[in-house]
């Protein structure tokens, strides 16, 4: 029976600190309420700010599974993974505040952003995926800066400063019901979750790790690989786009930051960071490094007479965390202990072969 | 159809500007073994890429079942029935032994009707099938590379240096295995070893400095030790 499949013990059981995770950002917004003594549907208090921040992590989770797609799974290095976020962002902004648009402005805007980030992906991809490894990524980084140093100085976007959003209803907009907006986005990020797990349990996406390891080895199997790499390029475009457009909402703005390179390092230094290529690697790496960077922001230590500002030095503890990782756990921190599980699963497979030729020579 | 499953007739292949292949013909008769022979460089491995379309020739034909093959890109030349099999045990590291076979499946059902088959060419697979191919050892992966290549309805199967670097006694079992494998498809191989070479094949040709130089029957080839001393050094 296929309902019973879908939900059985034994599926629970492989499942459970995934299943452990769900629940918990379920609870999330309660906990934090009793922890804080405040009401988490409140319009403020600190189980509101918390709710804030966990959006903002699980924003950073959906990016960085989108980059981890293209960069993890199927080994194309892009620097101008902003592109597609940023430019989501103004396409979302610029519908929606358009006053001949009214309400129906919000659902164009989603839209069209998320078309073009497709439509995008399948150019660049088109253009350029032929070629090899890093001048792909200058490409991207080439494509992404002129779009970046063109907003910051187009004036019927607002130029630098960019420009706010206009008024969302109610239930939608993430000040007044930021719980409804909290549960959201943590949808849309489980199902990006979802998506990309079973994306990468597929045929498709075995595809996808043979193109990351050896393409022309995959193209004597017999895959035009264009198409594979070009799918990648496109689903991991679209969905920076739904990050971007979430990050839209959420600061109720959109400038041309979204379009800088700290969106594509970021995402870029969080996927090694958590394990490139794995599922989890990247949401760990992006909700711990941001949430990281959001708690040592304000941290002051006084040494004597001098107070030093950790929120200054932050780039500075960040990259050395980096090269720490780097060096400590080559594969990032999912990444290693999942080569360790399965070298550990060889050794045993191995262990067992020889046990029973032992028992076979004895008998 | 013709007899011959495959005919090369004077390709000249170039990476970049070295000119490696200067005139190889050859062609291979439906159901044979034929051994690609000859010394380090002399551009047995590329003859086989070029096939495959990974070093398109500049020059010549390549006709398989009737089809011209030069100018076709790799997956569309795997997609029409040959199977290539690339030295140094070229599988998927990363992907399991399940995964390795499974993206071979060119039709739903491929891996499922040719399973049996395979397992019992290579026992050792069934057993480590949700194993990393990175994690089997080097006979282990070079089965599993031909494996790969019997996953799907392939008529020719490339195998390039099977025996490279493993022990005899796995040796002895691949053989036996391209001996089986053979009953249901053409093989071309390129092998360095000719002791191997000479029991396996049926037929040989010999490229010397990207000139296919001669070619025969492996029988007679056994006893000239002429040519085997001038093409192939000390046999």
């Amino acid at each position: 029976m296929q309902l019973s499949r879908g939900i059985s013990w034994r599926a629970a059981q492989k499942n459970w600190l995934l299943i452990g995770a769900l629940i918990l950002l379920i609870v999330f917004p309660f906990i934090v309420g009793a922890l804080t003594n405040t009401s988490p549907t409140a319009r403020r208090g600190l189980a509101v700010y918390w709710q804030g921040v966990m959006i903002e992590l699980l924003i950073y989770g959906i990016l960085t599974m989108s980059y981890n797609l293209l960069f993890g799974f199927t080994g194309v290095i892009s620097f101008g993974h902003a592109l597609f976020f940023g430019l989501a962002g103004y396409l979302l902004g610029g519908f929606q505040r358009a006053p001949e648009l009214a309400e129906s402005g919000l659902l164009i805007g989603i839209v069209v952003a998320l078309s073009v980030c497709a439509v995008l992906g399948l150019l660049i991809g088109t253009a350029t995926l032929r070629l090899k490894g890093v001048y792909f990524a200058i490409f991207t980084l080439a494509v992404a800066e002129m779009a970046y140093i063109f907003l910051s100085r187009y004036e019927p976007t607002g130029s630098e400063d960019g420009f706010t959003l206009g008024a969302l209803p109610e239930w939608f907009d993430p000040t007044r019901s930021r719980l409804t907006f909290y549960y959201i986005v943590t949808a849309i990020f489980v199902l990006t979750f979802i998506l990309i797990r079973r994306l990468m349990e597929s045929p498709t996406g075995a595809v996808l790790l043979a193109i990351r390891e050896n393409e022309n080895r995959a193209r004597t199997v017999g895959f035009n690989t264009l198409t594979y790499k070009l799918f990648a390029i496109v689903l991991a475009g679209i969905l920076a786009g739904v990050a971007g457009i979430l990050f839209t909402l959420l600061n109720k703005k959109v400038g041309p930051e979204m379009l800088g390179t700290a969106y594509t390092v970021n995402p870029l230094l969080m996927t090694i960071i958590g394990g490139a290529g794995t599922l989890t690697g990247p949401v760990i790496g992006a909700i711990g490094l941001r949430f990281l960077e959001l708690q040592l922001r304000n941290v002051q230590i006084a040494v004597g007479d001098t107070v030093l500002e950790i929120g200054r030095t932050l780039p500075i503890i960040l990259g050395a965390l980096f090269i720490l990782v780097v060096l400590v756990f080559p594969y990032g921190i999912v990444g290693t202990f999942v080569r360790w599980r399965q070298n550990r699963k060889a050794r045993d497979a191995e262990r067992l072969a020889k046990q029973a030729e032992a028992l076979r020579s004895v008998s | 159809m013709s007899d011959m499953v495959l005919e090369v007739r004077g390709i000249h292949t170039y990476i970049g500007q070295f000119h490696i292949l200067e005139g190889v013909t050859f062609s291979v008769p439906r159901g044979s073994i034929t051994v690609l022979l000859g010394r380090n460089g002399a551009g047995k491995t590329t003859t086989l890429k070029s096939i495959m379309g990974m070093t398109p020739p500049r020059e010549g034909r390549v006709i398989f079942d009737g089809q011209d093959l030069v100018g076709k890109p790799p997956f569309q030349i795997a997609k029409l029935g040959i199977g290539y099999v690339p030295e140094h045990r070229a599988i998927f590291r990363e992907l399991t032994v399940a995964e390795n076979l499974q993206i071979a499946e060119r039709r739903k059902g491929d891996l499922a009707a040719r399973q049996d088959f395979i397992f019992e060419l290579f026992p050792d697979l069934k057993r480590l099938y949700r194993l990393a191919g990175g994690k089997l050892s080097g006979g282990q992966q070079q089965m599993l590379a031909i494996a790969r290549a019997l996953v799907p309805e392939n008529r020719l199967l490339l195998i390039d240096e099977p025996s490279e670097g493993l022990a005899p006694v796995i040796i002895e079992a691949l053989m036996h295995a391209i001996q089986r494998l053979s009953e249901s498809a053409t093989v071309l191989l390129v092998e360095q070893n000719f002791r191997m070479a000479s029991r396996l094949a049926d037929r040989y040709v010999i490229i010397d400095d990207g000139i296919s130089v001669q070619s025969g029957m492996m029988a007679d080839l056994v006893n000239d030790e002429a040519t085997i001393q001038r093409y192939l050094g000390a046999a």
